[in-house]
């Protein structure tokens, strides 16, 4: 892990980072490709949409869990907070991209509640009020009907600004990707900061760290705050996508979701995002073929998903405890 | 005041329940430092197979329960042998993940059985009511209470007077003085987790009688989170404690707040517990550790 000195091997470093950079977006390319000349044009775009939201929501759960260090087990409330600010808003006749940066303050804000209470905490009470806090969003979302029409949920009108709409698959797929990359981008800029070097000497050793004049609880609420928020913008780009929105979308099995998708992905790199999210979005379709190829009744029923679904996770944990992506890059400490 | 003393007094009833999962929650993260999100998996798993031992194979009801719970742990120490223990040692997301998909599969394993996806069963017993003068309450509520005390009793006894009981003390304290001292460190880690899934179960078989055995069930393992933690997260008897106080608070503000708060309280008591009180409500009183 490159810490920014200022050396002449600098210069090479960033060289090589950008051609890794350039490596890795070719194979990406190569891979939308490949699955539209496969899948077909509508479905794959339709696919790389969702995979590109799912890796921003995930890239908020890589800078809490990955790069400070703490448990949230109900990130996704901060997706639930984006979407309904993001419709909410744009139903009240607010631009959509203009909404957009006011649905990720909403999320950032919920991040900071929800670190509130456990900022002199770490390890599994953070998890604990991060859940609460989940528990809480869900039911004040079904709670409160005036605002957001309950269980019943909401219809969210197409992304778009002055007259154009991102209706068709190749716009928002366009959109989505867009957005990801600039917020890699300014991710990878964060973690190069005196901020991102905080988060990682908490992770490693909250109590070094404070030796070094890091102050451990804002460190966390700031990761907190960012993470809620881009785990936000991603919410509301889907609420666009989904075009109709409801509490049930983002419980405690999403928040898992998003979890498992940083988990394959691995949580340390950036990138980790965008490869679970594409495990992650294909995980449900590869579930899809399975059952159709199953002879019998007994493979239509709905828990066969549930048991494969976890099925995967449990294989996945115990085959790979250190997450896909990075086998060899061993986590220390127990926080994460 | 007839209202309040039978609010209480299911309040008491499904505060035991949250209590007894707090308990098996704890239990397995003090002994194995594994954090399980699959508690409520295996309390609708106890309950749906004590009451499929019940009605389909016509066992007596007492048989049933007794062989579901030790199914159940069987199947928690099963799952640990095969599954659970490479947890150990690992960050909590290992396991949090790990018995999140275990608990996933059990549910989807029960609902493909199509008589248990589609119907709320309740045990035959759950509409008998015991009047003592003019107060009226449901002998389900009792048992539970009843249940609870004698299951308090058992494992206190055994925490404080079996060789394997202390052994498992020992464990969760400092694992490995505890096995410079001679306890099998692995196997206590088994015994753990078949206490912690006997538990569960038993803790589904009280809720049966009071709400229904349903798939969804589960769910009130969440509430069992709020419970550990007002507890302080290392504490038996503060668990079992922080789950009662937790079921009658919640069923207070069932009685005074608007419809619908009720839900919140457990997951707010939670936040502000931890705001508050950041070391558990019985730290200053415990020094820290409790048992």
């Amino acid at each position: 892990m490159s810490v920014s000195i200022h050396s002449p091997s600098q210069y090479r470093e960033t060289a090589q980072r950008w051609t890794r950079c350039g490596r890795v977006l070719a194979v990406w390319a190569v891979l939308l490709g490949l699955s539209i000349a496969w899948l077909g044009a509508d479905f794959a775009l339709g696919q790389a949409t969702l995979v590109a939201t799912y890796a921003i929501a995930g890239l908020g759960v890589v800078i809490i869990v990955g790069q400070a260090g703490q448990i949230v087990l109900g990130q996704g409330a901060f997706v639930a907070l984006g979407a309904y600010a993001q419709a909410l808003l744009v139903q009240a006749g607010v631009a959509p991209p203009l909404a957009l940066p006011l649905a990720a303050a909403v999320g950032a804000l919920g991040g900071a509640l929800a670190s509130l209470p456990a900022g002199r905490l770490g390890g599994l009470y953070f998890g604990m009020s991060t859940l609460a806090f989940a528990l809480i969003v869900e039911e004040l979302l079904v709670r409160w009907e005036s605002l957001t029409h309950g269980a019943a949920g909401l219809v969210v009108p197409a992304f778009g600004f002055a007259g154009w709409t991102a209706d068709a698959p190749g716009a928002q797929a366009a959109v989505s990707i867009l957005v990801l990359l600039a917020l890699l981008a300014l991710c990878a800029r964060l973690l190069q900061s005196r901020l991102g070097r905080a988060w990682r000497a908490v992770r490693e050793d909250e109590m070094a760290a404070a030796a070094c004049g890091i102050a451990a609880g804002p460190t966390k609420l700031r990761a907190f705050v960012v993470g809620s928020s881009l785990s936000a913008l991603a919410g509301g780009l889907y609420a666009h996508w989904i075009g109709f929105i409801s509490p049930e979308q983002f419980g405690l099995v999403f928040s898992f979701e998003l979890l498992m998708l940083v988990f394959i992905g691995g949580a340390r790199q950036l990138s980790g995002a965008a490869w679970g999210a594409l495990v992650v979005v294909a995980i449900p379709q590869a579930i899809a073929v399975l059952r159709d190829a199953l002879p019998g009744d007994w493979a239509r029923s709905a828990g066969l998903e549930l048991v494969l679904f976890g099925g995967v996770i449990v294989g996945v944990v115990l085959l790979r405890p250190q997450g896909l992506a990075r086998a060899a890059d061993r986590p220390s400490g127990g926080a994460a | 005041m007839l209202s309040f003393l039978q609010v209480l007094s299911s309040g008491i009833a499904i505060g035991c329940v949250y209590g007894l999962v707090a308990l098996s929650f704890v239990l397995i993260y003090k002994a194995t430092e594994t954090v399980s999100f699959m508690q409520g998996d295996l309390l609708m798993l106890g309950g749906f197979a004590g009451l499929a031992l019940h009605l389909a194979l016509g066992w007596p009801l007492g048989l049933a329960a007794f062989a579901a719970v030790v199914g159940v742990a069987l199947l928690g120490a099963g799952l640990e042998r095969v599954a659970l223990r490479r947890a150990i040692g690992q960050p909590h997301l290992v396991a949090v993940l790990l018995t999140f998909g275990l608990g996933m599969m059990m549910r989807g394993g029960v609902a493909s059985v199509p008589a248990a996806a589609q119907d709320m069963y309740r045990l035959p017993f759950a509409a008998d009511v015991v009047t003592v003068g003019p107060l009226v309450l449901a002998a389900s509520h009792l048992w539970v209470a009843g249940a609870t005390v004698l299951l308090a009793v058992l494992l206190a006894t055994f925490f404080r007077h079996t060789r394997a009981g202390l052994a498992l003390r020992a464990c969760s304290e400092d694992a490995r003085v505890a096995a410079l001292m001679g306890v099998p460190v692995a196997r206590m880690h088994t015994l753990a987790w078949a206490l912690g899934a006997g538990l569960a179960a038993v803790a589904g078989l009280l809720l049966a009688p009071i709400t229904f055995v349903h798939l969804n069930m589960g769910f009130i393992a969440l509430k069992a989170f709020p419970a550990a933690v007002l507890g302080g997260l290392t504490s038996l008897p503060g668990a079992l404690a922080g789950g009662i106080f937790l079921g009658v608070v919640e069923s207070l503000a069932g009685l005074v707040l608007p419809e619908g708060a009720k839900d919140l309280v457990p997951y707010v008591l939670l936040m502000l517990a931890l705001l508050l009180f950041p070391q558990g409500l019985a730290a200053g009183r415990m020094d820290g550790r409790g048992r």
